[in-house]
C-alpha cells in the first residue's frame, strides 16, 4: 500500500514538476534578477477538521457508530522557490502531529463510553506542493497570493488507545490508506526587511482515508473525509 | 530562465522517506498450533461489556427479558462477553475450528471478581447455523441471554461452545448427540477459555477451580457426556446439572420409532443421521434408504442451516411434523404371527384402531401428529429399526418389550442407527456420576421425554451411587422440597400463559388451541426454571 501510494505521489509530483518546467519560461514575463530565489519558512500550522465519515461497518458494530477527528496545531515548515516575480512553488509540511480520532454517536457501546472518547491516535505527514500566484508588484510590502496544488497525506504510528481497545473489544491493529488530493490556498506575504518576510494563509485540501481496524480478526471499516482547513502564520527567510 | 528545482526534490525525497516508516498497535496473536483445546486467538475478542445496570435495562426492555429478570433476579455483576475461537475435533476426528462464549462477571462486589467458579454450558438444538451464543447484541440469542442472566450476572464465569458445524466452523455438519465429539469439544473450549481468562480485559476475575457442568436438551446430553469424560480423566467436577436431555438415547429412539413421535423429530432426524453417518459411515449408502424421495435429496447438508427453520418447512425441504408415513407398515416376523401382529400394532398410528389401547395416554394426540404424508422416514427403514428393537430389546422401552426385573440398560443392537443410539446412550460406558448431580426436566415434555430419559437414568444409577448424590427435579410435579418455588413458578407461569392465549388480548384461542401451543412450547418453557434450579443447586456446592 505504501509503495503504491508512493508511486501515485511520485507521479503526481512529476506532473506538477513537469508543468512548472514548461510554464516557467512563459511565467517569467517580468522577471528581474532575483538574488535570493529560495526561502524557508517556519510557523504555526493550525488544522481544523470537518469530518464526514461513513458509519463504522463490520461485525458487532451497533448502528450509528461514527468517528470524528480532533483539531491539531503543529509546526509549519516550508520551502519556497521563486520561479518569477509572480510565481512561487511552495512545498509545505507540518511537523507530524499526534492526531486524535474520537468516537461520535452513541454515548456508550454496551457500558463502554463511546461518544467523544479518544479511540485512536496516529501521526500524519502531509506534504503539499502548491503553485502560487502573487498579486501586486515585487516592491509591495504586502503581496496577496493564491495557490493550487496537490496534497499527499500518509499516516504512521497508528495506535488504538486503551479506551479504543475497550470499545473495539481488544487490542486493535489500525490501517489507514494514504491520500492524494487537490489543495488550494489564499494568503498574504508581508516583506519585513532584508531577507525576512512573514505570511498568513488559509488552505483547504481533500484528505480521505479508508480505515480498517482489526480486533482479533474482526474487521471494522469506514471511509473518512477529513475535510481539513488550515491556518498558517509563519516567518520566512530568503537566500 | 527557469530555476533549478533540486532543493525541492530533496525535501520531497525526505518526506517520502518519512512516510515509509509506520507501525501500528498489535492485535490478538494467532496460535501456531491447531491441536484440539488450543485457543486460536489470544486475547479473545470482546463482543460487549455490560455493567449490571445496563444489562438489567437491556433485559427489561423486552417482555421475555423482563420475565427472565423476574426469574433470575436482577444482575449483581456486570458481564463481559468474549467470543472464543478454539481448535477441536469433528465427529470423525477432523481438525476444525470452533467458537463459543466466555462470559466473565465484572464489578466491585466480592461475588463478581477475584476467583470465581466456572459454569461449562451446552446449548440446546438450534437449527440456525449462524448461532453465536456469545453475541449478546443479537436479540434472537435468547439462550445466551438466559445463561448470562442466570449465571454470569450472579458471579459465575460461563463457558459455552457454539458447537462444531456452527458459526465459523467449516466442518460442514454438526456432530449432533455424538457423546465423544461433543464432550471433547466442551473440554476443548474449557481449556481454551482457561488459557484466555488471564489475558482478557476482565482479568480481575479468575478461575477459582470450581467447575460446574450443565446444559439443556441436546446440551443436557452433552453436559452429562462431559461430566462422564471429565470424571474419567479425574478432572474436578464440583457439580453437574444436565437438563431435559436425551440421555438414554436408545430408549428414546425406540420410543420414537414405535410411534411416540416427539415434537421436533423431523428437525432432529436429519441432524442425527448426518452426525452418525459422518462419524461411523454405516448409517446408509444413500440417504434415500432412510428418507422418503420427497425429502432425501440434499438432506445430508440441510441442518444446521443459515435459512430459518420455518422457511425450511414452508419451502418443503422438511415436513413440519410428519416423521412417519400415516399408512403404517405390516411387519412380518418369519414363523411368528404373534410377534408380527404385535409389532404391526405398535407401528400403527397412535390412537388408531389397531394401536394397543393400553398405550393410549393424553400425549397420544401429540404422537399421532408425527404421522402424515408426505412423510420423512420410509416405512421400510422404520421396520428394520423395529425388528432390531424387538430382537435386542432395550430394557426401558417400549413397555411391551421391557424385561420385567431387568435394569433399564441398553442392549447391543445391529441396526446401524440403533447401534449409533446405543453408542451414545449414557447408560452405556460403565459410568455413574461421582459428583453431585441434579437432573431437571418436566414430566410433560413432549420434545424430550422425561420418563424415557431423566427417570431412566435415575433408575439406572440408583443402585450404583451413594444416596443423595443424584437429585431429580420434575418442574411439573406437585411443588415440594428444596425446589418447591421453582416448581410452583413453572406451573403458575404455564397456567398464566394458557389463560393469556385464551384471552382476547392473546388472540382468544380455543382451549384446545391454547393447550396445543402450551405443549409445543413446553420444552422451551422448562429451560429457564431448570437453569435457575441448577444455579441454586450449584450455590450449595
Amino acid at each position: 500500500m505504501t509503495t503504491f501510494s508512493a508511486r501515485v505521489l511520485s507521479a503526481a509530483l512529476a506532473t506538477v514538476s513537469a508543468g512548472l518546467y514548461c510554464a516557467a519560461p512563459a511565467l517569467a514575463d517580468d522577471s528581474s534578477p532575483n538574488s535570493s530565489p529560495n526561502s524557508v519558512r517556519i510557523g504555526l500550522y493550525s488544522v481544523f477538521f470537518h469530518v464526514d465519515a461513513d458509519d463504522l461497518s463490520g461485525p458487532f458494530v451497533p448502528p450509528g457508530a461514527n468517528l470524528d477527528a480532533r483539531n491539531v496545531e503543529t509546526l509549519y515548515l516550508a520551502y519556497v522557490r521563486s520561479l518569477s516575480s509572480r510565481f512561487d512553488v511552495e512545498v509545505a509540511a507540518g511537523y507530524p502531529p499526534l492526531q486524535k480520532t474520537v468516537g461520535k454517536g452513541p454515548a456508550t457501546l454496551g457500558s463502554v463510553p463511546y461518544d467523544g472518547q479518544v479511540i485512536a491516535t496516529a501521526r500524519w505527514i502531509a506534504p503539499t506542493v502548491l503553485l502560487e500566484y502573487k498579486f501586486l508588484s515585487e516592491s509591495s510590502r504586502f503581496r496577496p497570493y493564491i495557490g493550487v496544488g496537490v496534497n499527499y497525506t500518509t499516516f504512521y504510528d497508528r495506535n488504538s488507545t486503551a479506551q479504543g481497545n475497550a470499545i473495539s473489544g481488544g487490542p486493535t491493529r489500525l490501517s489507514l490508506t494514504s491520500s492524494v488530493g487537490p489543495a488550494g490556498t489564499v494568503g498574504v506575504r508581508y516583506n519585513i526587511a532584508g531577507n525576512w518576510h512573514a505570511i498568513a494563509s488559509y488552505s483547504v485540501s481533500k484528505v480521505s482515508t479508508d480505515l480498517s481496524a482489526d480486533t482479533a480478526g474482526e474487521i471494522r471499516t469506514t471511509h473518512i473525509n477529513f475535510g481539513p482547513q488550515a491556518l498558517v502564520v509563519a516567518v520566512g527567510y530568503s537566500f | 530562465m527557469f530555476k533549478s528545482l533540486t532543493p525541492l526534490s530533496a525535501i520531497l525525497g525526505a518526506a517520502l522517506l518519512c512516510s515509509c516508516g509506520g507501525s501500528s498497535s498489535p492485535t490478538a496473536t494467532v496460535a501456531a498450533s491447531t491441536a484440539h483445546g488450543t485457543l486460536a486467538l489470544n486475547p479473545p475478542f470482546r463482543i460487549a461489556s455490560l455493567n449490571a445496570a445496563t444489562f438489567q435495562a437491556q433485559l427489561a426492555a423486552s417482555s421475555s427479558g423482563a420475565q427472565l429478570l423476574q426469574l433470575a433476579g436482577n444482575p449483581s455483576c456486570g458481564v463481559d462477553f468474549y467470543y472464543i475461537k478454539f481448535w477441536t475435533l469433528g465427529g470423525a476426528g477432523e481438525t476444525t475450528e470452533s467458537s463459543g462464549a466466555l462470559m466473565v462477571p465484572t464489578g466491585a462486589a466480592p461475588a463478581c471478581s477475584g476467583p470465581r467458579p466456572i459454569v461449562l454450558y451446552a446449548h440446546g438444538t438450534n437449527p440456525l447455523k449462524t448461532l453465536n451464543i456469545a453475541d449478546i447484541t443479537n436479540t434472537t440469542n435468547t439462550e445466551g441471554a438466559l445463561i448470562a442472566a442466570v449465571f454470569a450476572a450472579q458471579g459465575y464465569i460461563v463457558v459455552a461452545p457454539n458447537y462444531a458445524g456452527y458459526d465459523i466452523s467449516t466442518l460442514g455438519y454438526h456432530p449432533f448427540l455424538n457423546a465423544q465429539q461433543q464432550s471433547g469439544e466442551m473440554i476443548d473450549i474449557l481449556t481454551a477459555a482457561r488459557t484466555a481468562l488471564p489475558n482478557t480485559m476482565s482479568s480481575a476475575t479468575s478461575d477459582s477451580g470450581k467447575l460446574f457442568v450443565t446444559g439443556y436438551s441436546e446440551g443436557g446430553h452433552v453436559a452429562m457426556a462431559t461430566q462422564r469424560a471429565l470424571e474419567a480423566s479425574k478432572a474436578v467436577v464440583t457439580g453437574a446439572a444436565p437438563m431435559s436431555g436425551p440421555y438414554a438415547l436408545e430408549a428414546f429412539g425406540d420410543a420414537i420409532f414405535f410411534g411416540n413421535v416427539d415434537i421436533g423429530s423431523t428437525e432432529f432426524s436429519p441432524l442425527l443421521t448426518t452426525s452418525y453417518q459422518k462419524a461411523y459411515q454405516n448409517i446408509y449408502t444413500t440417504p434415500s434408504e432412510v428418507y422418503s424421495a420427497t425429502y432425501a435429496n440434499g438432506i445430508e447438508t440441510l441442518l444446521p442451516s443459515a435459512t430459518p427453520i420455518d422457511t425450511i418447512f414452508s419451502t418443503g425441504l422438511l415436513p413440519e411434523s410428519a416423521e412417519f408415513d400415516s399408512t403404517t407398515p405390516v411387519v412380518t416376523v418369519p414363523n411368528n404371527p404373534t410377534e408380527s401382529a404385535e409389532l404391526t400394532a405398535l407401528l400403527s398410528v397412535p390412537g388408531s384402531a389397531n394401536y394397543p389401547p393400553s398405550l393410549v395416554t393424553d400425549q397420544t394426540p401429540v404422537f399421532a401428529a408425527g404421522f402424515g404424508s408426505p412423510y420423512l422416514i420410509n416405512n421400510s427403514y422404520r421396520v428394520t429399526y423395529a425388528l432390531d428393537a424387538a430382537s435386542n430389546p432395550d430394557g426401558a422401552v417400549p413397555a411391551s418389550t421391557a424385561r420385567p426385573g431387568a435394569p433399564p440398560a441398553a442392549a447391543e443392537p445391529t441396526q446401524t442407527l440403533r447401534l449409533a443410539f446405543y453408542k451414545n446412550d449414557l447408560r452405556n460406558g460403565d459410568w455413574q456420576p461421582n459428583s453431585p448431580t441434579l437432573l431437571c426436566g418436566g414430566d410433560g415434555d413432549p420434545t424430550v421425554f422425561f420418563s424415557v430419559n431423566t427417570q431412566v437414568m435415575a433408575t439406572f444409577w440408583a443402585p450404583l451411587v451413594q444416596a443423595g448424590l443424584i437429585t431429580v427435579l420434575d418442574v411439573g410435579a406437585t411443588p415440594s422440597g428444596p425446589f418447591e418455588a421453582v416448581q410452583a413458578g413453572f406451573q403458575e407461569t404455564q397456567a398464566a400463559q394458557l389463560a393469556a392465549y385464551e384471552s382476547a388480548a392473546g388472540g382468544g384461542l380455543s382451549p384446545e388451541a391454547a393447550e396445543t401451543l402450551i405443549l409445543e412450547n413446553y420444552h422451551t418453557s422448562v429451560a429457564p426454571f431448570c437453569t435457575v434450579a441448577a444455579r441454586a443447586f450449584f450455590s450449595e456446592l
